[in-house]
């Protein structure tokens, strides 16, 4: 049975939100908008990999395997960058990235 | 009635709407609006992952993505300042716009609902076992790395926001 949706359309949705991500990591100052852009980023890949997983590995799921870790390091990646803006905004008052010229407090 | 076509229909549903709101965080200049935005399109990349058949990573995609990594988001959205606050009232007075979403809904829904019949029974589990023979399996060793990566991330998370000045205890 073939698919009805190709695996193409997947993976041009995921390159087009990695693109908006990109640009918004690259064009955004707000530290924590650039943290949104991130996961926007990190989401794009986890749908290129189940994509890839489901349509040419469909016995063992080792695509979705790497997209559970990826899960877990953006947990991590976003409770650790917040913790960095939140400090870093304590000790001088600014949230745009490109105010903050030094992480020393 | 069969529903062949809806898969195409769906998966063009969630493709503008994934880079339509993923525009949007990137354009919307309000940034509760773009944490709401963010939400959206990992709801709607949750969608996606039920249209590929992997039913367990959509589920983990709105615990962890929807649930936890969003409230994060708006949590550091209100612990810094923003410009404007004139937006506080946004989700308030839109009952036309809910009785129409909600039409708009539930009319297909109803009828999808409808349709089902009696066929053959599905493996059970899903795509559940062999995701967890290969995370546990394979790569059971990554796995324990990743534990002891949240647990890092997490002892980081409090050294680096506990307050040092004694007069706040």
């Amino acid at each position: 049975m073939t698919p009805a949706v190709p695996l193409g359309a997947f993976i041009a949705v995921s390159a087009a939100l990695f693109f908006i991500g990109c640009a918004g990591v690259l064009t955004r100052r707000n530290a924590v908008v650039i943290l949104m852009c991130v996961e926007l980023m990190l989401n794009a890949a986890n749908l290129a990999l189940v994509a890839f997983s489901r349509r040419y590995g469909a016995t063992d799921e080792r695509g979705s395997v790497f997209v559970v870790f990826v899960f877990v390091v953006a947990a991590a990646e976003v409770a650790v960058g917040l913790a960095i803006v939140l400090s870093a905004y304590r000790t001088r008052p600014v949230v745009n990235v490109d105010e903050a010229r030094a992480m020393k407090g | 009635m069969t529903f062949d076509f809806l898969e195409m229909v769906l998966f063009a549903i969630l493709a503008i709407a994934i880079v339509g709101a993923g525009a949007a965080v990137v354009l919307v200049g309000r940034i509760t609006s773009a944490a709401l935005f963010m939400a959206f399109t990992f709801l709607c990349m949750a969608g996606m992952f039920l249209l590929l058949g992997a039913e367990t990573i959509a589920a983990f995609q709105v615990l962890i993505y929807v649930g936890a990594i969003t409230v994060l988001i708006l949590y550091g959205v209100m612990f810094t300042p923003q410009g404007s606050r004139d937006y506080g009232l946004f989700f308030q007075k839109q009952t036309p716009w809910a009785i129409v979403f909600v039409a708009f809904l539930a009319v297909p829904v109803m009828v999808f609902a409808s349709s089902f019949q009696d066929g053959r029974p599905l493996p059970r589990g899903g795509d559940l076992v062999p995701l967890a023979t290969s995370l546990f399996g394979d790569f059971a060793y990554p796995f324990e790395v990743a534990s002891v990566l949240l647990l890092a991330a997490l002892v980081g998370a409090i050294v680096l926001v506990k307050r040092d000045d004694e007069e706040i205890r």
